[in-house]
Protein backbone atom coordinates (compact mmCIF):
# COMPACT_ATOMS: atom_id res chain seq x y z
CA UNK A 1 0.00 0.00 0.00
CA UNK A 2 2.87 2.33 0.07
CA UNK A 3 1.50 3.31 -3.37
CA UNK A 4 -1.02 5.37 -1.37
CA UNK A 5 1.31 7.30 0.25
CA UNK A 6 3.32 7.88 -2.80
CA UNK A 7 0.30 9.22 -4.80
CA UNK A 8 -0.03 11.48 -1.62
CA UNK A 9 3.38 13.46 -1.64
CA UNK A 10 5.35 10.79 0.04
CA UNK A 11 8.06 13.26 -0.67
CA UNK A 12 7.38 16.39 0.64
CA UNK A 13 7.03 17.25 4.71
CA UNK A 14 3.59 18.66 4.25
CA UNK A 15 0.35 17.61 2.79
CA UNK A 16 -0.25 18.78 -0.86
CA UNK A 17 -4.20 18.96 -2.27
CA UNK A 18 -5.72 15.88 -2.93
CA UNK A 19 -9.10 14.22 -3.48
CA UNK A 20 -10.35 14.53 0.17
CA UNK A 21 -9.00 18.66 0.53
CA UNK A 22 -11.19 19.27 -2.46
CA UNK A 23 -14.26 17.20 -1.51
CA UNK A 24 -13.84 19.25 2.02
CA UNK A 25 -13.83 22.47 0.43
CA UNK A 26 -16.40 21.61 -2.04
CA UNK A 27 -18.44 20.58 1.27
CA UNK A 28 -17.73 23.81 3.55
CA UNK A 29 -17.65 26.32 0.71
CA UNK A 30 -21.32 27.34 0.43
CA UNK A 31 -22.50 26.41 3.89
CA UNK A 32 -19.87 28.42 5.97
CA UNK A 33 -19.99 31.93 7.37
CA UNK A 34 -18.47 34.40 10.21
CA UNK A 35 -15.52 32.76 11.49
CA UNK A 36 -14.51 29.53 10.83
CA UNK A 37 -11.22 27.30 11.52
CA UNK A 38 -9.61 24.62 9.70
CA UNK A 39 -7.85 22.55 11.47
CA UNK A 40 -4.70 20.44 9.86
CA UNK A 41 -4.69 22.98 7.03
CA UNK A 42 -1.17 21.28 5.58
CA UNK A 43 -0.52 23.62 2.80
CA UNK A 44 -3.23 26.04 3.50
CA UNK A 45 -5.57 24.85 0.22
CA UNK A 46 -8.70 24.56 1.57
CA UNK A 47 -7.90 27.88 3.97
CA UNK A 48 -8.13 29.53 0.63
CA UNK A 49 -10.87 28.45 -0.89
CA UNK A 50 -12.66 29.00 1.80
CA UNK A 51 -11.04 32.67 2.51
CA UNK A 52 -11.71 33.29 -1.48
CA UNK A 53 -14.81 31.29 -2.07
CA UNK A 54 -16.82 32.54 1.36
CA UNK A 55 -17.29 36.04 2.99
CA UNK A 56 -15.63 33.73 6.27
CA UNK A 57 -12.58 34.91 8.56
CA UNK A 58 -10.87 31.65 8.25
CA UNK A 59 -8.39 30.42 10.86
CA UNK A 60 -6.08 27.87 9.53
CA UNK A 61 -4.34 25.59 12.25
CA UNK A 62 -1.82 22.97 11.82
CA UNK A 63 1.12 20.75 14.33
CA UNK A 64 3.49 21.19 11.51
CA UNK A 65 5.72 23.93 11.29
CA UNK A 66 6.77 23.76 7.74
CA UNK A 67 2.77 23.57 7.12
CA UNK A 68 2.09 26.75 9.05
CA UNK A 69 5.12 28.27 6.84
CA UNK A 70 3.88 27.01 3.93
CA UNK A 71 -0.26 28.21 4.80
CA UNK A 72 1.28 31.47 5.63
CA UNK A 73 3.25 31.80 2.56
CA UNK A 74 -0.21 30.91 0.50
CA UNK A 75 -2.20 33.67 2.45
CA UNK A 76 0.46 36.34 2.20
CA UNK A 77 0.48 35.53 -1.49
CA UNK A 78 -3.78 35.85 -1.54
CA UNK A 79 -3.29 39.60 0.06
CA UNK A 80 -0.97 40.27 -2.37
CA UNK A 81 -3.41 39.62 -4.98
CA UNK A 82 -6.02 41.81 -3.29
CA UNK A 83 -7.56 39.11 -1.45
CA UNK A 84 -8.42 38.28 1.96
CA UNK A 85 -5.88 36.34 3.32
CA UNK A 86 -6.70 34.09 6.74
CA UNK A 87 -4.65 33.41 9.52
CA UNK A 88 -2.12 30.82 10.74
CA UNK A 89 -1.91 29.34 14.20
CA UNK A 90 0.76 26.68 15.03
CA UNK A 91 -1.25 24.59 17.71
CA UNK A 92 -2.43 20.98 18.66
CA UNK A 93 -6.47 20.51 17.19
CA UNK A 94 -8.53 23.18 18.56
CA UNK A 95 -6.45 23.50 22.46
CA UNK A 96 -5.26 27.02 21.13
CA UNK A 97 -8.80 28.49 20.63
CA UNK A 98 -11.53 29.88 23.07
CA UNK A 99 -15.02 28.65 23.75
CA UNK A 100 -17.79 29.40 21.38
CA UNK A 101 -14.90 31.39 18.93
CA UNK A 102 -16.25 29.43 15.45
CA UNK A 103 -19.31 28.98 13.44
CA UNK A 104 -17.80 25.85 11.45
CA UNK A 105 -14.61 24.33 11.78
CA UNK A 106 -13.25 22.15 9.12
CA UNK A 107 -10.90 18.44 9.34
CA UNK A 108 -9.28 16.35 7.26
CA UNK A 109 -7.64 14.45 9.26
CA UNK A 110 -4.75 12.24 9.31
CA UNK A 111 -7.07 8.73 9.15
CA UNK A 112 -4.72 6.06 7.64
CA UNK A 113 -4.61 3.17 9.83
CA UNK A 114 -0.79 2.22 10.67
CA UNK A 115 -0.77 -1.09 8.48
CA UNK A 116 -1.51 0.83 5.57
CA UNK A 117 1.40 3.38 5.72
CA UNK A 118 5.29 2.50 6.24
CA UNK A 119 6.18 4.01 9.23
CA UNK A 120 8.38 6.96 8.52
CA UNK A 121 8.64 9.01 11.44
CA UNK A 122 8.59 12.12 9.78
CA UNK A 123 5.79 14.75 9.46
CA UNK A 124 4.07 13.54 6.55
CA UNK A 125 3.18 10.37 8.86
CA UNK A 126 1.83 12.69 11.41
CA UNK A 127 -0.24 14.14 8.57
CA UNK A 128 -1.41 10.57 6.99
CA UNK A 129 -1.65 8.12 9.76
CA UNK A 130 -4.42 8.08 12.51
CA UNK A 131 -2.95 4.88 14.68
CA UNK A 132 -3.77 1.84 14.86
CA UNK A 133 -7.57 1.95 13.74
CA UNK A 134 -6.69 5.59 11.92
CA UNK A 135 -8.86 7.51 14.93
CA UNK A 136 -6.34 8.08 17.41
CA UNK A 137 -6.31 11.92 15.90
CA UNK A 138 -10.20 12.12 15.17
CA UNK A 139 -11.38 10.78 18.30
CA UNK A 140 -9.90 13.58 20.26
CA UNK A 141 -11.07 15.92 17.73
CA UNK A 142 -14.22 14.82 17.94
CA UNK A 143 -14.42 14.96 21.99
CA UNK A 144 -12.91 18.63 22.10
CA UNK A 145 -14.57 20.59 19.21
CA UNK A 146 -17.85 21.57 20.67
CA UNK A 147 -16.22 23.59 23.05
CA UNK A 148 -15.18 26.18 20.55
CA UNK A 149 -18.07 25.81 18.32
CA UNK A 150 -20.81 28.44 18.41
CA UNK A 151 -24.29 27.21 19.87
CA UNK A 152 -25.46 26.20 15.89
CA UNK A 153 -22.19 25.76 14.99
CA UNK A 154 -21.25 23.40 12.17
CA UNK A 155 -18.49 20.81 11.66
CA UNK A 156 -17.07 19.62 8.31
CA UNK A 157 -15.31 16.38 8.85
CA UNK A 158 -14.00 14.13 6.42
CA UNK A 159 -14.30 10.76 6.63
CA UNK A 160 -12.61 7.92 4.83
CA UNK A 161 -13.73 4.26 4.09
CA UNK A 162 -10.30 3.38 6.05
CA UNK A 163 -11.49 5.00 8.96
CA UNK A 164 -14.26 3.48 10.09
CA UNK A 165 -17.14 5.31 9.06
CA UNK A 166 -19.64 3.78 11.53
CA UNK A 167 -17.18 3.83 14.53
CA UNK A 168 -16.32 7.65 13.91
CA UNK A 169 -20.14 8.18 13.56
CA UNK A 170 -20.99 6.87 16.84
CA UNK A 171 -18.23 9.03 18.48
CA UNK A 172 -19.72 11.65 16.97
CA UNK A 173 -23.11 10.45 18.35
CA UNK A 174 -21.52 10.48 21.89
CA UNK A 175 -20.28 14.04 21.44
CA UNK A 176 -23.79 14.98 21.22
CA UNK A 177 -23.99 15.82 17.82
CA UNK A 178 -25.68 14.96 14.89
CA UNK A 179 -25.01 14.33 11.23
CA UNK A 180 -25.88 14.64 7.62
CA UNK A 181 -23.91 13.50 4.75
CA UNK A 182 -22.78 16.48 2.61
CA UNK A 183 -20.83 14.70 -0.35
CA UNK A 184 -20.07 11.35 -0.50
CA UNK A 185 -17.38 9.68 -3.18
CA UNK A 186 -16.22 6.40 -4.50
CA UNK A 187 -12.77 5.77 -5.84
CA UNK A 188 -11.15 2.55 -6.41
CA UNK A 189 -9.40 2.40 -2.80
CA UNK A 190 -11.67 4.35 -0.75
CA UNK A 191 -14.77 6.17 0.01
CA UNK A 192 -14.81 9.00 0.88
CA UNK A 193 -17.69 11.06 3.05
CA UNK A 194 -17.81 14.73 4.35
CA UNK A 195 -20.22 15.17 7.21
CA UNK A 196 -21.77 17.93 8.64
CA UNK A 197 -21.67 17.69 12.46
CA UNK A 198 -24.32 19.86 14.41
CA UNK B 1 -0.60 37.54 12.78
CA UNK B 2 -3.51 40.41 13.60
CA UNK B 3 -4.09 41.51 16.84
CA UNK B 4 -7.75 40.88 16.18
CA UNK B 5 -7.25 37.57 16.83
CA UNK B 6 -6.66 37.92 20.25
CA UNK B 7 -10.10 37.65 20.37
CA UNK B 8 -10.17 33.88 19.88
CA UNK B 9 -7.16 32.96 21.12
CA UNK B 10 -6.66 31.12 24.41
CA UNK B 11 -4.11 29.36 26.21
CA UNK B 12 -3.64 26.01 25.62
CA UNK B 13 -2.78 24.69 28.76
CA UNK B 14 -5.89 25.75 31.12
CA UNK B 15 -7.61 28.03 28.35
CA UNK B 16 -7.15 31.59 30.17
CA UNK B 17 -6.74 34.41 28.53
CA UNK B 18 -2.77 35.60 27.08
CA UNK B 19 -1.04 38.62 26.98
CA UNK B 20 0.22 39.80 24.10
CA UNK B 21 4.04 41.70 23.81
CA UNK B 22 4.67 42.46 20.02
CA UNK B 23 8.75 43.32 19.10
CA UNK B 24 8.24 43.54 15.55
CA UNK B 25 4.89 44.71 13.40
CA UNK B 26 4.57 45.03 9.45
CA UNK B 27 0.98 47.23 9.22
CA UNK B 28 -1.12 45.35 11.28
CA UNK B 29 0.67 42.38 11.03
CA UNK B 30 2.41 40.88 13.90
CA UNK B 31 5.64 39.31 13.08
CA UNK B 32 7.95 38.70 15.87
CA UNK B 33 7.02 38.51 19.59
CA UNK B 34 4.81 36.49 22.13
CA UNK B 35 2.11 35.68 23.67
CA UNK B 36 2.15 34.90 27.35
CA UNK B 37 -0.11 32.83 29.51
CA UNK B 38 -2.14 35.63 32.10
CA UNK B 39 -2.34 32.59 34.63
CA UNK B 40 0.33 30.02 33.74
CA UNK B 41 3.00 32.24 32.48
CA UNK B 42 3.77 30.53 29.83
CA UNK B 43 5.36 31.82 26.79
CA UNK B 44 4.38 31.28 23.62
CA UNK B 45 6.51 32.63 20.44
CA UNK B 46 5.21 34.19 17.85
CA UNK B 47 8.03 33.77 14.96
CA UNK B 48 7.45 35.22 11.22
CA UNK B 49 3.64 36.18 12.04
CA UNK B 50 2.78 32.21 12.84
CA UNK B 51 1.65 32.48 16.76
CA UNK B 52 3.01 28.64 18.12
CA UNK B 53 0.66 27.79 20.57
CA UNK B 54 1.78 24.23 21.26
CA UNK B 55 2.27 22.97 24.80
CA UNK B 56 5.87 23.50 26.16
CA UNK B 57 5.65 19.37 25.74
CA UNK B 58 4.47 19.03 22.45
CA UNK B 59 7.54 21.78 20.71
CA UNK B 60 9.91 20.32 19.00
Amino acid sequence: MTDLAERRGMNTSVYQPAEDSGLLAQAAVGRVSGRVLEVGTGSGWVAERLATKTDADVVASDLNPHACRQAAERAAALRADGHRGFEVVRGSLVEPFRDDAFDAVAFNPPYLPEDLEAARDDWMEVALTGGEDGREIIDPFLDTVGRVLKPGGTVFLLVSSFTGYDEVLARAEANGFGHEVVVQESYPYETLTVLALE
Amino acid sequence: MKESLMDILCDPLDKSELELEVDERDGDEILEGRLIGTVTGEVYPIEDGIPNLLPPDMRD
